[in-house]
Parts: structure tokens; sequence; C-alpha cells
């Protein structure tokens, strides 16, 4: 067999369920107890060794499987998860990214599991494993006594069918609710509640689900599912037919609650906070793990979501490209369609086309949104970083993610991984106090960073923000002094505002002494550089002692810009909207002559003037007549310009096409865009003008 | 030289016309031959480059081949063509007088360039070829592009 075929998928599949062991990993140090943690652990282990043994990669194989053996102990209880067990299950998980990656880049790069494979073997074996602090076995002890017994979470009946239910009842008909749980790994999972369901009903009648019949037929449930029984079966019998289905994990038979009946408050409380989610009913934060349950909740949440939504397909990037090319060359020919239509006044054709332009809009739309991915998938490699790094400093650190459903292009998501790095890193180093220095200040020991992406209008958000120690704009200033990137006449009319910003400049760093985290003056100016790079901006807010928030606004995409587009004699070109402060008209006898350089004035200001149509050689063909001259006022960094244009022609969506390598060097232009008739603009690079 | 044996000894061309002479080009860098279409100028670019078009939503450079070969030019009319070559991962567009045919020439009637072949530098040249009553006058497509010289180019 060829797998080479499969090499893709393989890597891609393997690096995905790597970073569910990593999430997972974390789930589970922070809720030592928790089962459906370690079953997704050991379901993730478990394809990646099925995929590597398929696949002929046995190092990854053996691996996978010395580490399963260790998850089955820790899901039987036999052992505990303590911080020994998940520091070596977290180098497991490192060991098999390397070679994942090894196996990527076709390297021979020999990497040496046995000293791994020695300790998940001794580990199985039942050794002494070091002694693990009191109060977390304790913690993990409540976890465990709550899984054991969970409660069951009663349903909520419609009013139909708590007439039925009464009804019932005054027949002497018992109705119960009932939760099976099917086994972990069970195969077919609608065909075994397919069972539990013609078993039911030849004991009574069910009238309830959830969820419901066709879900379950679907298999649209996790693990188990809730039925209520009408039947005058005792619960014992209901149990013991249930429980003689194979692959049935537990059955659990209570009498149902209806509204008229007893115990009114569980019933209150229940409608209040909502439908409880079928299959999840153990997550309770414990103790001293409250304070970290919204990153656990988080998470959660974040796995249901996967188990339901299940349909996708990988698509190569490329292919996407192509599809957006073909759609618009689609659009093309439809706006050439229009005008023949219009010229030879062929209603019937118009009518067609109109309909046609409906349906083309649609799938440009479409055909964008796929290219949309949620930026969860760079999100994710930020909890496993924060843990080693925190862990590195001695520092305690709370992440909390919000907004990793916020879609970006991916041209956009493929860039932003590395300024994010950054400046957590930064948070963690430079923000975050040491747990002593926290309490003395009276802050929670547990410092807390948030990763928070939103959409704002045509932008995405995305914030660092952390309740860490602030940066004292004094400091800085006494920093950029001794580092002569400022005099000290500028440090003394320099806003507190504004010397914060003075962190990004090349060359700046605080830390008194370099360390492996940060310190070398990289970085911050990096960080700045790459989001402007990508039409983005960074902004920073900090209070002493209160923290810092690192503020990222982005485009949505790279791919499409808002641009003006201008006419310079005949020819047509794009200015970025982003750079563009204002348009204004202004007469011949508004531009004054400063030593040979045009400018005029705006508001008090001296702005330079770049006549479009010298900078760009564009033939002198047309003649100009007209008096008043448009004017689109631009910014460069500090500096302003006003550019004259011929005629405005209005704010569109633009799509940036490069012009190729052939092309490359060509200053001032940054690349092409199609327009609506087919024909090819250029986009200005407005960096480029001033020259 | 880029140019692939077709099946033996034989290559195939595009065979197009430059003024009064004619002139062939490997048919397999040819990706496809086009109307003359609407050509966008672009500033600061070298004077032979024409401007760019579009092909099917991608944006190509395209070379007025006239002019990267200092022939005297000649307005476009409706036998004007633009062919589409792709060479190494550079795809542009020529403008040609007129696309007559594609033929086939043994490999043994082409003869090597001279210094000068009707006032077109050598270097732009990969042989000429010979069939039974006419020359045709082969194209370096790598030279005309500017592959591997770029101090030339502009």
């Amino acid at each position: 067999m060829d797998i080479s075929q499969y090499m893709g998928m393989f890597l891609e599949e393997s690096r995905e369920h790597l970073q569910t062991l990593n999430n997972c990993l974390l789930d589970l140090e922070n809720d030592p107890g928790s089962l459906s943690v370690l079953d997704e652990i050991f379901r993730s282990a478990h394809t990646i060794k099925g995929m590597s043994a398929t696949m002929g990669f046995t190092t990854i194989a053996e691996l996978t499987h010395e580490m399963e053996n260790v998850l089955d102990l820790l899901r039987k209880g036999t052992l505990f998860a303590n911080d020994d067990i998940t520091d070596i299950l977290f180098k497991c998980v490192d060991t098999l990214e390397q070679l994942v990656e090894n196996v990527a880049s076709n390297s021979d790069a020999v990497v040496d599991i046995k000293p791994l494979v020695a300790k998940l073997a001794a580990l199985a074996k039942g050794e002494p494993v070091p002694v693990v602090k009191s109060q977390r076995v304790h913690s993990v002890a409540t976890d465990q006594a709550e899984v054991q017994s969970p409660p069951i979470e009663h349903i909520e009946l419609d009013d139909t069918e708590i007439n039925v239910v009464k009804a019932a009842k005054n027949q002497g008909i018992e109705c119960y609710e009932i939760q099976v749980s099917l086994r972990e790994g069970c195969l077919l999972k609608s065909a075994r509640a397919y069972m539990v369901m013609s078993a039911l009903e030849e004991l009574g009648e069910v009238i309830k689900s959830i969820p419901s019949v066709e879900d379950l037929e679907k298999e649209n449930f996790d693990n188990s599912f809730q039925v209520v029984i009408l039947t005058s079966v005792d619960p014992e019998k209901i149990e013991a037919t249930i429980s003689n289905i194979s692959e049935i994990e537990k059955v659990i038979v209570v009498p149902s609650i209806i509204p008229g009946n007893e115990q009114k408050l569980p019933k209150a409380i229940e409608s209040k906070y909502g439908k409880p989610d079928a299959g999840n009913f153990e997550k309770k934060p414990v103790g001293d793990k409250a304070d970290r349950s919204s990153t656990i909740e988080h998470n959660t949440s974040n796995t249901d979501k996967k188990l339901k939504s299940g349909q996708s397909v990988r698509v190569d990037i490329e292919k996407l490209d192509t599809l957006l090319n073909l759609v618009g060359e689609l659009v093309i020919n439809k706006t050439r369609l229009e005008q023949i239509g219009l010229t030879h006044r062929l209603s019937e054709l118009v009518e067609t086309i109109e309909q046609m332009d409906r349906v083309t809009t649609d799938l440009q739309a479409v055909v964008m949104k796929v290219r949309m991915v949620p930026v969860g998938q760079v999100f994710n490699r930020f909890p496993r970083m924060v843990r080693d790094l925190s862990r590195e400093l001695n520092k305690e650190v709370n992440l909390i993610i919000q907004g990793e459903e916020t879609e970006l292009d991916r041209t956009v998501i493929d860039e932003i991984g590395d300024p994010l790095v950054h400046l957590l890193r930064n948070s963690i180093d430079h923000g975050i106090e040491h747990p002593a220095e926290r309490q003395a200040k009276g802050k929670n020991a547990i410092g807390e960073i948030r990763l928070i992406a939103r959409h704002e209008g045509n932008n995405v958000i995305i914030m660092v923000e952390d309740d860490g120690k602030g940066i004292n704009p004094d400091v800085i200033k006494q920093k950029a002094l001794e580092k002569g990137l400022i005099t000290q006449s500028e440090a003394d009319k320099m806003e507190p505002s504004e010397a914060i910003r003075l962190v990004f400049l090349p060359g700046f760093s605080t830390a008194e002494t370099v360390t492996d985290v940060s310190g070398r003056g990289v970085g911050m100016d990096a960080v700045k550089t790459k989001i402007e790079s990508l039409g983005g901006m960074v902004d920073v807010e900090t209070k002493i002692n209160e923290g810092s928030k690192f503020k990222i606004r982005l485009p949505l995409t790279l791919a499409i810009i808002q641009a003006l587009l201008v006419k310079v004699c005949e020819e047509i070109y794009a200015i970025p909207l982003g750079a563009i402060d204002s348009t204004i008209n202004v007469t011949s006898n508004d531009i004054k002559t400063i030593q040979n350089q045009e400018v005029i004035l705006l508001r008090g200001q001296i702005i330079p003037i770049v006549r479009l149509a010298n900078v760009l050689n564009v033939p002198n063909t047309c003649v100009h007549s007209q008096d008043e001259l448009f004017v689109v006022i631009v910014h460069m960094g500090e500096h302003r310009a006003g550019i004259i244009v011929d005629t405005l022609i209005g704010q569109q969506e633009i799509v940036i096409k490069s012009l190729g390598k052939l092309l490359a060097g060509i200053k001032v232009i940054a690349g092409a865009t199609i327009l609506g008739n087919g024909q090819v603009a250029l986009i200005l690079d407005v960096g480029a003008l001033k020259q | 030289m880029s140019e692939v044996t077709y099946s033996g000894n034989e290559i195939q061309l595009v065979v197009f016309k430059l003024g009064r002479e004619e002139y062939g080009i490997s048919i397999l860098q040819v990706q496809e031959i086009k109307r003359m279409t609407e050509i966008t100028r672009v500033p600061h670019s070298p004077d032979y480059i024409k401007g760019v078009m579009n092909l099917r939503g991608s944006v190509l450079p395209v070379i007025d081949l006239k002019k990267r070969l200092n022939l005297p030019p000649q307005e476009y009319n409706d036998d004007t063509r633009i062919i589409i070559i792709k060479v190494e991962d550079i795809t542009v567009g020529m403008i040609v007088d007129a696309v007559s045919e594609v033929t086939t020439i043994d490999k043994n009637n082409i003869e090597p360039p001279q210094a000068v072949v009707g006032g077109i530098a050598a270097d732009y040249l990969s042989g000429v070829g010979k069939t039974e009553n006419r020359l045709l006058i082969l194209l370096n497509a790598d030279a005309i592009i500017g592959i591997g010289q770029e101090v030339k180019a502009g």
C-alpha cells in the first residue's frame, strides 16, 4: 500500500490530537479526578496509536501504547493523576510532537523514548509514586465520589406530557426517569440506544427522551441519554433489563417528579438555570479549584461543541484561493453579460442576469466565509505555554480565553501567533508578580491573564490583559533616556500615555537581566512591526499595580481591503482606506510652495502635496480645465501628505492580488485588484509615495 | 535551454509573427493564446512591460515582445495576440503581431544563434530552425522574461 497519500491526513490529525492531549492534560491537572477528561485523553492517545501503527511509525505507536496502559489505570481509579503523572504525560506529548514533526520533515533524527516508556511501565506496574500533596488527594476523592453517584438531573416535561403522566398516575401507572450511560468507546451508539429504547417500549410507554429519538438515531449524543417512561413494572426490573444489554455502563432509574407533586424546590432551581445538558453531569468545581473553574468550564463547552458539530471537510487553502478567483471571474463575466443585455435591449436576458446576480453575490459571500477560521486554532496552543512558563518562573497564572470562536481569514490567523506569544510571555514575565508579592499587595496569589478576541465592525480585536504590576511610565522614560532613545527635553514634555508607547521602540527593554523569557530588547517592537505589516494597530493601556492591557486591532482579512478608487486621467488606482485620513476639495490657489515643495494648509497644519499624475508618470493625455482639485489626505506613520487626483470614484472592497515575481520590485505599487468590469486596477503603496 | 524534446529528435513549436519575420517558441512553454485585451499600465516598470492583464482572475504582466527585442513598433490590430507562457513559476503574456500555426521541427535542423539576427541580440534566441522553405527564429523564453539576467532587464 502506498501510504504517502495519507501522510498529510495523518500529520494533520495527529497534530490535532496532540493539541487535544495538551488541552486535556491541562484540564486534568486542574481536576485530576475527571473521568470525562481522562476518557478524552485516552481516546486521543488511542487514535494516534492506531493511526501511527497503520502508517508504520512504530515508535509513536509504542509510546502511545504505554501511555494507554497508564491512562487505563487512571480511568479505573487504580492510579491518581498527581503532578508527577501529569508531568510524565506532558513529556510524552512533547515527545510525540517531536516524533510527529520528525515524520513531517522527513528527518531521521532519533528520539529516545526508552526512558519515558520505562517510567510509564513503572507507573503501570503500580510501583510507588512519590507522595502527593494531601490537599490535592482530598479534592480528588471528593471529585471521585461525585462521579461515582451522579445525581440524576430531572427532565422537564411540557404541559401535555405532564397531563399524560397525571392521567397515568390516576390509573396506577408510575412514571420513571431513566438515565442510561453507554460504555466509553461503545462503537454503535445509536444501535445501543435503539436496543435500549425497544427494550423500554416492551416494558411500558416511552413518552420522552433527551436528546430526542431522532438525535439518538443520528448519534447526536454523548455517552448517555435520558428517557421518561410510563410503566407498571418495578424500577429494579427496568434497571435489570437494560443492564443486560451489552455495552451499557450504568442505568439509573428514579421516579419522575411532576408539578403538583412534592419536591417543588429542585424543579424551580432547575428551570431557573435552564435544562441540564444530558451526559455532562459531573462538572462541579471543588474547594480551592473554584477560582480556576472558568477555564475548565470553557474547555468543557468546547469539547462538547466539537462532539456535536462533527461533519467538516479539510480543504487546501490554495484550492479555496482558486475558487475565489473563479467566483471573481464569474462575477466579471456576469457584468459583461449585463452590458450586452443593456446594449441590445434584451429584457429577458437582463432578468435572467438579475437572478444570476443574486446567486453570484451569495456565492462570493460563501466562499469568503469558507476561508474564515476561528481564532481558537491559534489560542489553543497558549494554555500549555502559559503553564510551562509560569512554572519556570515560579508564578501562578490562570489563563482565561474568551471569544475563541471569533473568525478571521486564514491569512491573518497564520500571522498572529507570534505576536501573541510575545505579548503573553511579556505579561507573565514582566506583568504578573510572584505569589508572595501579589499577596503582599492584597491581590489573589494567582495572577490572571485574559486573552480575548471579538469582532468590532470590519476589524477583529484581540486583547491580552493581565492583572500584574502594570508599566510605570517614569521607569520607561528613564530607560529610554539611558539608551539614548529620547532626549531629556523630550522626556520632560512626554505624557505618561506617550511614555508607555516607548516600549514599542526598537531596542527597548526594561528587564534588568536577560532571561530565557525576555529582556533581549526584541519583542515589543517586533510585535508592533508585525501587527502593522498586517494592516493592524497595537495599543497599550496600563495602571500601576492593576495591570496592563495590550489591544490589537486587525483587519478581518488580508486578501480583501476597503479602498478608495481614484482616477488619474484614464487610469484607476486604489488607495487603501486604512491609510486615508480624509478627502478634501481645494482650488489651485490653495496650493502654496515652500522650497519648491507644493503644500496646502489644512486646519493650521502644513501638508505636502503629491501630484499622483507626476509620481506615476501618467501619460499626459487628458486636459485639466477644472479649478477644483481633489486631495486625498493620507498618513504614513507620523507624516501626512495630500495626494492630488482627478476624480474620486468611491469606496469599495477590493481583493488584493500580487503582481507576480516579475514586477515585485516596483515601488509605489503594492499590488493589483480586478474591478467589476474585469479591468485591472493598481493599489498604491502610500508609504512609498513620500520618497 | 528549457526546450523539451517532443518525440525523439523533434520539437513542437508555436509559430508567430513579429513584423515580417516568423518566430517559434516551444509549445510546452505556451499555456494559451488570447486575443488582445485591456492592459493596465504599471508605472515605473521597464518599458517593454506593457502592463498587467486579467487572466481569469489572476493578474499577469504582459511583455511587448517587439519592444523587448528592439523591433520597430506597429499598431495593434485584429491579428494581434497575447501568448501566455509559463517558465518556471512565472507566467507572463507576450504580445505578438499574429499567431500562424503549430509545427514540428527536427532538432538537427536547428542552428545556434549568430551574434545578431535581424538586429536581435543573440541572448534572446535559442537558435534558428530551418524547415523546407523557411526560417524560424527560436525564442529563448528564459531570457525574454529576464530569468538569470536581472541586470539587463530594465
